[in-house]
């Protein structure tokens, strides 16, 4: 009924296009998710159904630049309306080689494509899974964000006082691998993990120094926190937790073979099984990714990765952990096509995740049709599949989705 | 001063040197090399215009049908050197699902240019591989081509004709098979040379797209094309581009073409 209402609603309001301009911008979208298999562990189908009214403003002036975004949304799912404050940021130019970027903000560095080593800033992989457009994948931080200019060499600086968690497969609206049996809805057995100290040793820091060389972009990172998603166990409490994470890492990306060519390293020291042997707490690892994307025909690209995570001490943790055993060595690819057409108003887009290590894989088939300047919609669909029901993406195989959304910018 | 006066010198020499050679080969070799500083001038005048330059473009695209959309950016160019490597940066205003992205561009003659978009939603800085240079432009009937210049040495020239105001060039690929056109025939205006007009014909010969200026106008010195249409024959679609706020010699600097700006936009050139 709500969609309803508020495809209502967007007709109504599409007299407003032809008004004065809009100090503000933003959008109207209704949107909706089903499982396509039956899932044992939810009562209802529906994993997203939503109307969502996004405001956008920005001002610059002499101070530097304000930007706010929030979300109104309106959420079927969980039967509450909530307030998504997305931005809420200054910029300022302190000096001329200065930049300082205070408050609410989306922070993103790296190459990969959906495949995150050194960017280890807040993701919602809940929303990622269930259909919202690509830009909910990224969580905000509250944070402060220095940044020095040189001659070549660049540096970041992110400091965020409060450590922010992802969001995760809690168990709310999808299923997921619970240890002897999966977890969903349906058992209400959700993670509600040991929440990090808000004390000041408890933010995270990130940094960057960076330099485009040529064409060539070189950087390295560094971070100190906590891991995004609640992999440790706290046996005191009997409750999963953030374990400390301490990570360095490189990337260069440059224009090779007539395409982009991209390779980023990261080594993730586990603060808390420094030793490797406890198997309730992630092992240190070493990430690593190649990546190559061209154009194949006009308007048509191809993107290929190869990623893998070597853990430090397999042999040590697999054997206890009682869980999947992922292996040593955990390798995924990815293969993105993305294809425009009828002069870019469709646009035909896919982006698959297989492991073979894992026996399990992930496929996002996406159709975005822009119906005019502002209105367009969305198909897609998130297919999971594994061979093994407790694998990374095996376990989500009974949360298979498709969705649809209709926007209207304004 | 020094440089213009280095110039005359230069085709005093090269206009020595071509009655040099004419006498020993006959005029067709003085025709062909007018012809070739016929279009280097054309494409200085086209896109090379004073050292840098900045605008804003409204792209008013319609279809067969009559659909219409819009797209509207700001445009700054800044020129490592005239008829070489130049800086672009490309700030969206509209529509809205696209308003504050951030195209860029170092453009390489000779080689594949560097591109980056700049996605402020996910604060994503992107890399884009190379494309097809003959595809359209933000979905306009205008293509990547249109916008950033044709490479002079993709082509050969000829010069068919010279009417009171204009010299009437053909241009035939190099290689064929990279383009979608056989040929195209340009009309340069004699006094700005500025490209008044290209017709291009499929490999059938069938004239099938039309580019034209429709208006123009004196910039800081710089003769400008203010408004221009593309017209594809085939699908009955067409695209207008304005362009307002024009000023060349800005005194843009390259450092306003890297990630920094992406991210932070320069207020001073671009009116939000």
């Amino acid at each position: 009924m709500k969609r309803i209402a508020l495809a209502a609603l967007i007709v109504t309001l599409s007299p407003l296009s032809f008004a004065a301009e809009l100090p503000f911008t933003g959008f109207l979208e209704a949107g909706i998710a089903s499982r396509i298999v039956g899932d044992d562990n939810a009562d209802d189908e529906i994993v997203m159904q939503e109307g969502r009214f996004q405001l956008d403003f920005l001002n610059d002036g002499d101070y530097g630049t304000l930007q706010f975004k929030g979300d109104f949304v309106s959420d079927g799912v969980t039967e509450e309306s909530r307030l998504e404050l997305r931005e809420l940021s200054i910029i300022m130019t302190p000096h001329e080689q200065i930049d300082l970027k205070v408050g609410r903000q989306t922070l993103t560095w790296g190459t990969g494509d959906l495949l995150f080593l050194n960017d280890l800033f807040p993701k919602d992989w809940q929303s990622f899974f269930i259909g919202r457009d690509d830009e909910y994948l990224k969580k905000p931080s509250d944070a402060l964000r220095a940044s020095w200019f040189g001659d070549t060499w660049n540096v970041d600086l992110a400091w965020t006082p409060t450590f922010t968690p992802d969001g995760f497969v809690d168990g709310e609206r999808l299923s997921y691998w619970g240890g002897s049996g999966k977890a969903g809805p349906k058992s209400g057995y959700t993670i509600d993990p040991v929440e990090v100290d808000k004390t000041i040793d408890n933010g995270e820091l990130a940094g960057r120094v960076y330099a485009n060389l040529g064409g060539n972009e070189v950087a390295f990172y560094g971070y100190r926190g906590f891991y995004g998603q609640p992999l440790g166990y706290d046996a005191g409490e009997n409750n999963l937790y953030h374990p400390e994470l301490v990570s360095y890492g490189a990337s260069v990306r440059s224009a090779l073979f007539g395409g982009v060519v991209n390779i980023e390293v990261a080594r993730y020291q586990s603060e808390d099984d420094s030793s490797g042997d406890n198997p309730m707490v992630p092992n240190s690892e070493v990430r690593g990714l190649v990546a190559f994307s061209r154009e194949i025909l006009p308007e048509q690209t191809l993107g290929v990765q190869f990623y893998i995570e070597h853990m430090d001490d397999w042999d040590s943790s697999a054997e206890d952990a009682g869980g999947f055993d992922r292996g040593e060595d955990r390798v995924w690819w990815t293969l993105r096509y993305r294809g425009m057409f009828m002069q870019q108003n469709l646009i035909l887009s896919l982006f698959t995740f297989y492991s073979p290590t894992d026996d399990d894989g992930y496929a996002r088939p996406k159709v975005t049709y822009k119906i005019s300047d502002k209105l367009q919609y969305t198909i897609g669909g998130n297919i999971f599949f594994g061979e093994e029901d407790n694998s990374f993406f095996g376990q989500l195989e009974d949360n298979t989705n498709i969705y649809a959304r209709l926007r209207y910018s304004y | 001063m020094a440089l213009r006066l280095k110039g005359t010198m230069m085709k005093t020499i090269k206009i020595l040197g071509v009655l040099l050679l004419a006498s020993m080969v006959g005029f067709t070799s003085a025709m062909a090399m007018d012809v070739d500083e016929i279009v280097n001038r054309a494409n200085l005048a086209s896109y090379y215009g004073g050292d840098d330059g900045k605008a804003r473009a409204k792209m008013v695209i319609k279809n067969d049908k009559g659909d219409e959309r819009t797209r509207e950016f700001t445009i700054l160019r800044l020129d490592k050197e005239d008829g070489g490597d130049q800086f672009f940066y490309l700030y969206f205003h509209k529509p809205g699902d696209v308003a504050k992205t951030v195209f860029m561009v170092h453009k390489k003659v000779g080689g594949d240019d560097d591109r980056w978009l700049y996605l402020p939603a996910l604060d994503l800085v992107k890399r884009i591989a190379a494309s097809d240079k003959r595809t359209s432009f933000v979905g306009s009937n205008f293509f990547y081509e249109d916008v950033s210049g044709r490479q002079v040495d993709d082509d050969t020239h000829t010069l068919l004709e010279e009417t009171g105001d204009a010299y009437i060039l053909m241009n035939v690929p190099k290689d064929p098979d990279s383009v979608e056109f056989s040929r195209y025939k340009l009309w340069i205006d004699k006094k700005t040379f500025l490209p008044v007009k290209a017709e291009y014909e499929d490999k059938q010969g069938k004239l099938y797209r039309v580019v034209e200026a429709l208006k123009f106008g004196e910039f800081d010195g710089v003769p400008t094309v203010t408004e221009s249409r593309v017209k594809d024959l085939v699908s009955g679609g067409e695209t207008v581009l304005t362009f307002s706020d024009i000023s060349y010699g800005v005194g843009l600097d390259e450092s306003l073409f890297t990630e920094r700006y992406l991210r932070k936009p320069p207020r001073k050139y671009i009116r939000r």
